[in-house]
């Protein structure tokens, strides 16, 4: 009897082990079954017989993947969490799930690989472009946006700001503003230097130069992460080599042709000049800002979302005043379109195709509270972020902030704009840069080195 | 009357549990993912096979093959160098009479840290502008070093922490043997006029050969299977130069999105592993237990 | 003279050493409670000017250092308690049980596990987690880490298991007990040391695990200790002090911790080695 007992414990306990590992999978398959269907008739949520009347919803969560964290990110933070908010107020039963992680180990390590899973979440900051949303919507990850503005009626009120997020004629992704990239410059050193304000090829040389022998850095630079300088050797890479970055897919440019070369070849005599931040391949984006604000470099090339870490109450408030910001002048004897700005549209929020009734519900109102014209207002004003829709001249008139006129200024003497390499190079291709510059930093590869290495991953991908 | 020990249905029930979750997390993904080894899978497009070319991109890849030596760094870093201070700290700690549980319970506590705390916190002991290294050099009128953003400096950051990390689970280990060797041995020795030196080489260490195997055998396995200590401290940076196999693994399957090609990597780690362990155990390893 | 020299030698080495394991802890203690960079920076190895506990106070409202403490802590424990188990009733059928035969080929075929670096099933796993369903969930953890634990755990115990006399089970039988309550009332009892020990180690390295913890879970409330700490230095990477108060935060109940068990842990360490 006894005998008995016991064996039908342990049995009972070895059971219920197995049934709790099944338990776990057959749960998350009924979360994820009805996904496939309701994204197709976004506008017939409540005909099925599963709806119960409205009052008695069952609470649910939205995951919601942001990467507003830290201090230089919270005025972006702040309009997020209104926007959560009064979505939450709005949708009964609703709460965004909100997860923060570092911008670029969510574009390029956590994203991809819930994508490749197939378990992205619901909502998530996303960037266009062939390497992000593209290939995502290639593979039936992202939700179609299309038939969601037409119901919102916004779709016209947006700048033609979705050739990032456009596959087939339908759009996947929602820009939240747009940026261009440029050189920040602190204003106060250059005064006390007597420097030109950095307009010309010649006035920037020179004032690198003369900081330089100040014992000021030229330019901070936080290249842990090579996205950061690989800001500034797009622009360079665009002054050199007419068509780019849009030819290096077509075949059109080659990244080892003496364009492209000559390029980072002046790229890696700033290095060598002593032009960047001492260590820069240790330091992250942040410490560049920091940098900069502490009064020890005296320019930076970096994109317009910047100002507004220049502002009262932001984290280098102390710079209020004393930040100029310019295009990066042309180049003399240079190939490419020396009036051309490096413009960009793309980042913002992309959505999960396997949404239920329930999410998709919140999914429009967090759209509805996001993208509206009180909360780019609020984007330019308090966040520098150009806005993606439409506004008013009465709206932009209320830009007070000194750099974002700067910015402003800078748009509107471009000659023409072309986007960041990241959003035409394939991953592998853009990936390569990042490792091939950060060897150039650190001396480890030549500038025809660089070149050969992209062009070669950038041929293989090219033929596929 | 041994019958109940004979029952196969209590067996099975001791032993079903633990060989469905061995099979299910351990064999079965080996088996059942070694396939995409030789497929182009990167879990957005179409799957295609695709033959041996992942372990020949694997061997032509000039990254992989820096990753495969900086392991060869740690293994000879923390073999050749490790070890020796291992015992040589071990025979000293079991020789004191005094603080004898300090130092034992002191030198643990690198051990009991999770290995990402431990990478922040070293982080900042390198940091070139506020890390205590660098105000200790800037004492001595030395420019500060960038241990982890200096391609010359930061492989030796990385085997410095680890070895931080793991040295005193290892004495540890160690002690534990010294500890057991009957007193009277030594005790004998010391009567026969061996000084403490003599002790330490011809009867101690000899006497405690199997352990140090053991522990040159798990920094191998250590070495082999480093990587969240670089995900942590340098993502394998700067420019490459602190990758290890794992990390390359890693990044390339989930960065690139190349899942094959990662399998192909893991399981040419695996054979990594296998021939190193191997060979060890056939020649420098084998040693016999030894009675006292 | 030479006598005293002899005798202090190793004290010197040693104290050198301990100082080294020691001297993170103190700069990452003094500059938690320092205002700024600056400070820190002007004079690392100086105590405080004034403490500054603002940051712990910062600290705790802005990262859920909580949260990610007992999610390490629950997933830890009871994957290691359920680990011990299974090893030790498998190491019972394995050493005490009459299926000589089958036994050594389980056995076998269970050390082959400890061969494999785990890193090497990364992606492997990721997949299985990806056909389960269960990505992004504790799950995902629990059962790699119990998995994990198996074929180092069942080495352990079994060694144990091998050194305890017959005549004990035998007498056992005799009373009419069957081999589950031979296992449950005679055996377990009598190996409760080694199951001591593999749990702590179990414990450990679920605790420090970090691989599969970052890549397995993305939801912030689902974190562990040590992923929620990077993503804790990735937000505040230029708040030093702040850093350094996370660190605290995270590290001090591990000491407290290891100060109550630290006679069990090494004891337990100190037995495996030798044993195994």
């Amino acid at each position: 009897m006894k005998r008995n007992v016991m064996v039908i414990l342990t049995l009972i306990l070895a059971m219920s082990t197995m049934l709790a590992a099944c338990g776990g999978k057959n749960n998350n398959n009924e979360a994820s079954s009805p996904a496939a269907s309701p994204s197709a008739s976004p506008s017939a949520p409540a005909s099925e017989s599963a709806s119960p009347s409205e009052e008695t919803v069952e609470p649910f969560t939205v995951s919601l993947r942001h990467i507003q964290i830290g201090e230089p990110q919270k005025f972006r933070k702040a309009i997020l969490d209104e926007v959560v908010k009064r979505s939450e107020a709005e949708v009964p039963g609703v709460k965004f799930e909100l997860d923060g992680i570092e911008d670029a180990v969510n574009r390029f390590t956590k994203l991809p690989a819930e994508m490749a899973a197939g378990n992205p979440p619901k909502i998530f900051d996303l960037f266009g472009g062939n390497a992000d949303a593209l290939k995502y919507a290639k593979a039936g990850r992202l939700l179609d946006l299309t038939p969601i503005l037409d119901e919102l009626g916004i779709k016209d009120k947006f700048l033609n700001v979705f050739g990032q997020f456009t596959l087939d004629g339908k759009i996947y992704g929602l820009p939240i503003g747009g940026s261009v990239e440029g050189v920040f410059y602190n204003t106060e050193i250059f005064q006390a230097n007597d420097l030109n304000a950095p307009t010309t090829w010649d006035d920037l040389v020179k004032a690198a130069d003369a900081l330089k022998a100040k014992g000021i850095t030229p330019f901070a630079m936080g290249s842990q992460a090579a996205w950061v300088p690989n800001m500034l050797v797009g622009t360079l890479v665009g002054r050199f080599a007419n068509g780019f970055p849009n030819g290096i897919v077509t075949g059109e440019v080659k990244w080892n042709s003496p364009e492209v070369v000559g390029a980072l070849s002046l790229y890696q005599d700033w290095v060598k000049n002593g032009y960047f931040t001492k260590g820069e391949l240790g330091k992250s984006y942040d410490d560049m800002l920091n940098d900069f604000a502490a009064g020890k470099a005296g320019m930076m090339f970096d994109g317009s979302w910047r100002s507004s870490a220049f502002k009262e109450g932001a984290v280098a408030a102390s710079m209020t005043g004393k930040v100029g910001f310019v295009a990066l002048p042309a180049l003399p004897n240079a190939a490419g379109d020396q009036t051309s700005l490096n413009a960009n549209f793309s980042n913002g929020y992309g959505f999960s195709s396997d949404l239920d009734e329930n999410e998709l519900k919140a999914v429009k109102s967090f759209i509805k509270n996001l993208y509206n014209d009180e909360m780019q207002l609020r984007g330019l004003l308090e966040d520098g972020v150009l806005p993606s829709m439409k506004l008013s001249d009465e709206s932009l008139a209320k830009v007070t902030d000194p750099v974002v006129k700067q910015v402003l200024d800078v748009m509107k003497a471009a000659g023409s704009t072309f986007v960041h390499f990241d959003a035409i190079a394939q991953k592998p291709v853009y990936s390569e840069t990042e490792l091939q510059l950060q060897k150039l930093i650190a001396g480890k590869a030549t500038a025809q080195e660089f070149g050969d290495a992209v062009q070669k991953v950038q041929e293989v991908e090219n033929a596929k | 009357m041994k019958n109940a020990l004979r029952n196969p249905a209590s067996y099975l029930m001791f032993i079903i549990p633990t060989i469905a979750l061995y099979g299910l997390f351990f064999l079965y993904p080996m088996f059942s993912s070694v396939v995409y080894a030789f497929t182009n899978w990167n879990g957005l497009e179409e799957t295609k096979f695709i033959g041996m070319a992942n372990f020949e991109t694997a061997f032509g890849d000039s990254n992989f093959r820096s990753a495969i030596i900086n392991n060869m760094y740690f293994i000879v870093f923390s073999v050749g160098l490790q070890v020796p201070i291992i015992v040589l700290l071990a025979l000293l700690i079991s020789n004191v009479k005094r603080f004898k549980g300090f130092y034992k319970t002191t030198v643990f506590i690198p051990s009991i840290l999770s290995t990402s705390v431990i990478g922040i916190l070293w982080g900042f002991i390198y940091d070139p502008d506020i890390g205590p290294i660098s105000a200790a050099l800037k004492f001595f009128g030395i420019e500060p070093i960038y241990w982890l953003a200096d391609s010359k400096w930061a492989m030796i950051a990385l085997l410095l922490t680890n070895a931080w990390q793991w040295v005193g689970f290892f004495i540890v280990l160690i002690l534990a043997a010294i500890l057991a060797i009957p007193k009277d041995i030594d005790e004998a020795a010391a009567i026969d006029g061996a000084n403490g030196t003599q002790r330490a080489w011809y009867l101690t260490i000899p006497l405690i050969k199997p352990i140090i195997s053991v522990v040159v055998m798990l920094s191998i396995a250590g070495a082999m299977r480093v990587v969240d200590i670089v995900l942590v401290m340098t993502n394998g940076g700067p420019a490459g130069t602190t990758e290890v196999m794992a990390s390359y693994m890693v990044n390339k399957a989930i960065k690139y999105g190349d899942y094959g090609y990662g399998m192909a990597l893991s399981i040419i780690i695996f054979a990594f592993a296998l021939v190193f362990t191997a060979i060890y155990q056939l020649t420098l390893g084998k040693t016999e237990r030894i009675e006292y | 003279m030479p006598a005293s020299i002899k005798k202090t030698m190793p004290h010197i080495v040693l104290m050198a050493y301990v100082v080294i394991i020691l001297f993170p802890f103190v700069f990452v203690v003094f500059s938690s409670l320092k205002e700024n960079n600056v400070e820190i920076s002007q004079a690392p190895f100086a105590f405080p000017k004034a403490l500054y506990f603002q940051n712990y106070v910062d600290a705790w409202v802005q990262a859920s250092i909580d949260v990610y403490f007992w999610n390490s802590a629950y997933l830890g424990i009871s994957s290691a308690v359920l680990g011990v188990l299974l090893a030790a009733g498998t190491s019972f059928a394995l050493t005490r049980m009459k299926f000589k035969f089958t036994s050594k080929l389980i056995y076998q075929v269970i050390l082959l596990g400890m061969l494999i670096p785990g890193n090497v099933l990364f992606i492997a796993q990721y997949i299985l987690m990806m056909d389960l369903h269960i990505l992004g969930k504790h799950w995902a953890l629990f059962w790699p880490y119990t998995a994990g634990a198996l074929p180092f755990s069942v080495l352990l115990i079994s060694a144990f298991m091998k050194a305890i006399p017959a005549e004990l089970e035998e007498a056992a039988i005799i009373d009419g007990l069957s081999a589950p309550g031979l296992f449950a009332r005679i055996v377990l009892p009598l190996t409760v040391p080694a199951l001591v020990t593999v749990f702590i180690i179990n414990f450990l390295g679920n605790w420090n695990e970090y691989l599969l913890a970052s890549f397995f879970i993305s939801k912030d409330a689902l974190r562990t200790l040590p992923t929620g700490m990077v993503g804790f230095r990735d937000a505040y990477q230029t708040n030093y002090a702040l850093i350094c108060t996370g660190i605290v935060f995270s590290v001090t109940p591990v000491l407290v911790l290891y100060a109550f068990l630290q006679e069990q842990i090494i004891e337990g360490i100190t037995a495996g080695s030798v044993k195994g």
